[in-house]
């Protein structure tokens, strides 16, 4: 079995990435059935950055950030997404394009990642080509390759980082060159990488010290280059704009917890020994960890998943429920035979939640994507010990080989369990949570653009989210004509919204009286239509809920 | 390990462990919750009359608030109740005895299972020490919960099971324990069972070569003491209620809702394998998955627990300080040279502790798996000796101190620091955070009307929430005759929508606009039913100094 296994492990590869593949790509238009905000400002950036090197607002090749909705967006995904859009048009599926492909990418690279993490052991090639394989069909990988999420992409860098920092320390120093660029685009490409980045390269680099001193040139070279592309990163960084986020979702700003620790020390006279053991920090320091342990919470893993439907549909969790087992058997002999560069694993997972325990909103499976394929590789890892143990086993009861029954009964349940998944995503997801999607709003937008004519001016609700954007998008209208028309407003806070643009005005709240002798198409919500309004046409989501309505 | 060290450790242990669960168990928890009077009131209700407040003769089951409690725990509270009168300390103190017992019995089962361990003698004199010092033991050590006896009894029977391969005349001991567990507690009847299959699997070899005798003796000991309950239950449909009360199949229509939709969808789209794939079985056997899965959360565990009355506030049931050794623990257990009957005891016993309450609402609930002890203590355990030895073996100084005592030093400090962290959380903290919760208020309130109860007609008490079940308070704080109230009792139910009147009491709603007019009444209520504006009498509040109840004479 492993002789045939390694001598075709090429074979195995192709086939496991074509399905990778298919199940990224396959009807990635219309499942999820439409695009957020988010994914939509990707599409019309890579748009206008293709027509004339601008982004929406005008900025020429932004390299630190995108500005979008005042959340500047580190650049690469629309970047990225310049030739799709040029290839298949400003559409969904040219939009997710980027993430699917990188997504299947990923894939691939974990196979050379974990040949390099266990490249003295004799059964390198079966780990990586089981971690492929788990990762290939995992539901987490799969939901967020099928989006155009950045975090994605930036897992695909760091994936590649990793492997080629490996490669770079173990025979080809001129790897690490491969290495430094990669690290250092996924700074470019998501906030969490940010983070996460500096402190595994500092692992790596310390863990590794002086095998790089010993090929002092590749390092030299790689460092200074790395630091070059970080270098107009930097400064951006340090700008309050960089950290507005982060000020935004922090667990350190929770005024509660101060409150209680006051109330404990005045329960004990405030006596010094209590201000000690109720110190404020103390406290931080458990809420911390209350949110670094969400992220490692059995039911967010395999029963279900992220309560943010954009990130798991709900039924399956992050992982599938038989993982479970194979993520603890797996965890334990990695510990027990120590192979390799094994360590860099259990390290990687638990620095990749670090950032995201400090946000209010856990467990985030998308700010901890950079701890993939660590899980996968964990649980494909265990799934060899296993495996191999029931390969030793040589009980046979009436000429039935009992592990050959155990093995095929296994199988059964993960086909089960992968096709049960399928269904749930490919057949009820869809028509589930489209209003997580922003459904409605294309429809409408088709609508509005084909009776446009008939109006003086046509005004959308803001009520489910930056509307203007997607008007953009669906009309490909030309940003020379957007930046000259748009009404622009700036908070304090940094968010941008865009108030109007040639014919459209995306008003807060529609003000009816005002407008009096103009011609004007509403396009507004269920809920706040003004009596005798005359209604042209009802938007529904796929559950058949209407969302949008428009009338004059 | 000197026998005289070891022993006079031992026995200090013991008494620390009966210290953490006695000092002050009458007055922290700040007030006893429902269950507590209920099991009290039964007990003395026993004493006097030989029936509960139903009216029935030496239950096997009590019907309390139709919640059908296995009765063995009121039994137990009747001495304590003979001794020291009916309340809450006497309520407490056979939970509290039978968690130091566990205690004890621990150390003598880490003896057995690792008899052949260099280390055993340090073991378990640890594994000793971390129950008695575990904030989940003595949180159920300290209130009238009859899981913690439960365990107690889990272990009990463990330990003389792996005592009578040596010694047989103490294997029927094992089979009382096990067949005692579904008198004391509702998970018992669950987890009792598949301890006994544990245990009989697991050493099954050695069990077959005992001498007949004692084998034969066993299975009668045991056979006698599960017959009465085995009979109740086969016999009285409503013994069961309680399960079905509480386990998930008592919520369907909302567990199923979303997926009658798809069904619906599937239905619609002619998509054959959607009743396959949405059938209602998948739903059951996930949300059983995910109730087992949900104790192993590390949120739960370390730092949050559940609600509030099953753990310290700011405290979850373990110490975080434990955590890492936890984890050694079980890396050690598995890889290193135990007996193999002892690995899968311990596993087997860890990963079958969660399963009767993963078919129940509310998960995790740290109650319904109180039976996880003492194996996550085990755990520490091992972990704490092995890293103890580890560090032991580092000779290395840092300007002439050892390093090996500086890392001890560092360790003791941080369990200290956890350590006083949870005895002030439980102590001092509790009492001021959760006495609403645990439904404080009733003995002053008692207190009160007994002194100016006299002069009025009738007394009318809410027993709506948070005064649900208010009547049980009453006939505890009053220590009310059982035989006047069994009158009443049998037919009365203990369910949460009937309501309840004995002597000049009536226990119903409060509608202060209707309530008012009548005149010479007294009325005891939450805040939501008397108003502000009312002539209120007296005020008693909660710890942290929230209105409780207010009374208020017309």
């Amino acid at each position: 079995m492993k002789k045939f296994i390694e001598k075709k492990f090429f074979v195995i590869l192709i086939v496991i990435l074509l399905t990778a593949a298919f199940l990224r790509f396959w009807r990635t238009g219309s499942n999820p059935p439409s695009l957020t905000w988010d994914e939509t400002a990707w599409g019309y950036n890579a748009y206008t950055l293709g027509m004339d090197g601008k982004d929406e607002f005008g900025r020429s090749w932004p390299v630190q950030y995108l500005e979008s909705f005042g959340d500047f967006k580190p650049p690469v995904y629309a970047y990225l997404d310049i030739i799709p859009v040029k290839v298949f048009g400003l559409n969904e599926f040219s939009t997710r394009f980027p993430s699917a492909l990188f997504g299947t990418l990923t894939v691939l690279v974990t196979f050379f990642l974990v040949k390099r993490l266990f490249n003295k052991s004799e059964n390198a090639t079966q780990y990586a080509l089981l971690s492929s394989l788990v990762l290939a069909f995992s539901p987490w990988h799969i939901m967020l390759s099928r989006a155009a999420f950045e975090a994605n992409v930036a897992t695909f860098f760091l994936v590649s980082g990793v492997w080629a920092f490996l490669a770079g320390v173990q025979e080809r120093g001129r790897f690490l060159i491969i290495s430094a660029i990669s690290f250092a685009l996924s700074m470019y490409t998501f906030n969490t990488s940010r983070v996460f980045t500096p402190l595994i390269v500092l692992v790596l680099v310390i863990a590794f010290g002086s095998r790089l001193l010993k090929i002092k040139k590749e390092t030299l070279i790689a460092a200074t280059l790395g630091l070059l592309i970080f270098l107009p990163i930097f400064g951006f960084l340090l700008s309050p704009q960089a950290s507005l986020r982060f000020r935004e979702v922090n667990i350190f700003s929770n005024i509660d917890i101060i409150k209680t620790a006051n109330q404990e020390i005045l329960n004990d006279n405030g006596s010094l020994f209590s201000k000690l053991i109720h110190n404020r920090r103390v406290l931080f320091a458990t809420e911390y960890l209350v949110h670094y342990f969400d992220n490692l919470n059995p039911l967010f893993l395999f029963t279900r998943g992220d309560g943010n439907p954009k990130f798991s549909i709900q039924s399956v969790g992050q992982m599938y429920l038989w993982e479970s087992a194979f993520l603890v058997i797996g965890t334990l002999f990695l510990f027990r035979k120590r192979e390799g560069n094994w360590w860099i694993i259990p390290v990687w997972l638990l620095i990749g939640i670090v950032p995201a325990a400090t946000a209010r909103e856990t467990p985030h499976a998308l700010r901890i994507e950079t701890t993939l394929p660590t899980f996968q590789i964990v649980v494909a890892y265990g799934l060899f010990q296993v495996l191999s143990l029931l390969g030793r086993l040589k009980l046979k009861v009436m000429s039935l080989k009992i592990n050959m029954v155990i093995f095929i009964l296994f199988l059964g349940i993960c086909i089960f369990n992968f096709l049960y998944f399928a269904h749930q995503y490919f057949n009820q997801y869809p028509y589930e949570f489209s209003s997580e999607w922003q459904y409605g709003y294309k429809e409408s937008i088709v609508y509005a653009a084909s009776v446009e004519k008939k109006y003086d001016e046509i005004y959308v609700t803001s009520n489910l989210g930056r509307p203007y954007i997607y008007y953009l998008f669906y009309n490909q209208v030309d940003p020379a004509f957007f930046r000259k028309t748009a009404k622009i407003a700036r908070d304090p806070f940094g968010f941008v919204k865009v108030l109007s643009y040639g014919k459209y005005r995306f008003p807060e709240n529609f003000v009816y009286a005002k407008e009096k002798n103009k011609k004007i198409l509403y396009i507004g919500t269920p809920y706040d239509i003004p009596t005798g309004a005359k209604i042209l046409k009802t938007f529904k989501l796929l559950d058949g809920n209407p969302v949008l309505i428009a009338y004059e | 390990m000197n026998k005289k060290i070891l022993y006079s450790l031992f026995f200090a242990i013991i008494l620390f462990a009966a210290v953490l669960r006695l000092w002050q168990l009458g007055h922290t928890p700040p007030s006893p919750d429902w269950d507590e009077v209920a099991l009290g009131y039964d007990a003395f209700s026993i004493i006097h009359t030989g029936r509960d407040e139903f009216g029935k003769f030496l239950p096997v089951i009590l019907r309390s608030f139709d919640d059908y409690k296995p009765a063995l725990y009121a039994y137990l509270v009747i001495p304590p109740v003979l001794l020291f009168d009916l309340n809450v300390f006497a309520v407490r103190l056979p939970s509290a005895i039978f968690g130091t017992i566990s205690v004890i019995a621990v150390f003598y089962l880490i003896l057995e299972l690792f008899s052949e361990y260099k280390h055993k003698e340090k073991l378990a004199l640890v594994a000793s020490f971390v129950l008695a010092v575990s904030p989940w033991s003595i949180q159920f050590s300290r209130v009238a919960f009859e899981s913690n006896v439960g365990d107690s009894f889990n272990i009990l029977c463990a330990l003389f099971l792996v005592k009578s391969l040596k010694k047989p005349f103490l294997l029927p001991l094992s089979a009382f324990f096990a067949a005692a567990g579904p008198y004391i507690y509702q998970s018992e009847k669950v987890f009792s069972p598949l301890l006994v299959l544990i245990l009989a699997a697991v050493y099954s070899k050695q069990l077959i070569k005992l001498p007949k005798k004692y084998l034969a003796l066993a299975i009668v000991t045991g056979i006698i003491v599960i017959s009465p309950i085995a009979f109740n239950i086969l016999t009285d449909k409503s013994a069961l209620l309680r399960v079905r009360g509480t386990s998930f199949f008592s919520y369907q229509t909302e567990l199923l809702s979303d997926d009658i939709k798809k069904l619906d969808r599937d239905h619609a789209t002619g998509n054959v394998f959607g009743a396959f794939f949405d059938n209602r079985r998948i739903v059951y056997f996930k949300t059983i998955a995910a109730g087992y899965l949900s104790h192993f959360d590390l949120n739960w565990l370390f730092i949050r627990g559940d609600i509030s009355r099953h753990h310290a506030p700011g405290m979850g049931l373990i110490y975080l300080f434990e955590l890492p050794f936890i984890l050694i623990g079980i890396y050690k257990l598995i890889f290193e040279k135990f007996k193999l009957q002892t690995k899968f005891l311990i596993f087997l016993w860890f990963l079958t502790a969660p399963i009767p309450a993963s078919i129940t609402t509310g998960v995790p609930h740290a109650v319904r798996t109180l039976n996880f002890l003492p194996t996550w203590q085990i755990f520490s355990a091992l972990g704490l000796v092995f890293a103890f030895i580890f560090i032991w073996k580092i000779k290395q100084r840092i300007l002439t101190v050892p390093i090996r005592y500086l890392l001890v030093v560092v360790g003791v400090m941080l369990f200290s620091f956890n350590f006083t962290y949870f005895l002030n959380q439980y102590f001092v903290q509790q009492n001021y955070f959760y006495s609403q919760e645990w439904q404080y208020g009733y003995e002053q309130a008692v207190d009160y009307v007994n002194k100016v109860g006299g002069k009025y007609d009738k007394i009318v008490v809410s027993d709506t929430n948070p005064m649900d079940k208010s009547y049980m308070f009453f006939l505890f704080y009053l220590k009310f005759p059982p035989v006047e109230y069994q009158k009443v009792g049998v037919n009365s139910s203990g369910s949460f929508v009937s309501h309840h009147s004995f002597g000049n009491f009536e226990f119903r709603p409060i509608d202060w606009n209707h309530d008012s007019k009548i005149k010479n009444i007294l009325y005891v209520g939450p805040t939501r039913e008397i108003p502000k504006g009312a002539q209120i009498q007296k005020t008693i509040h909660n710890l942290d100094g929230s209105e409780a109840i207010r009374i208020v004479g017309t």
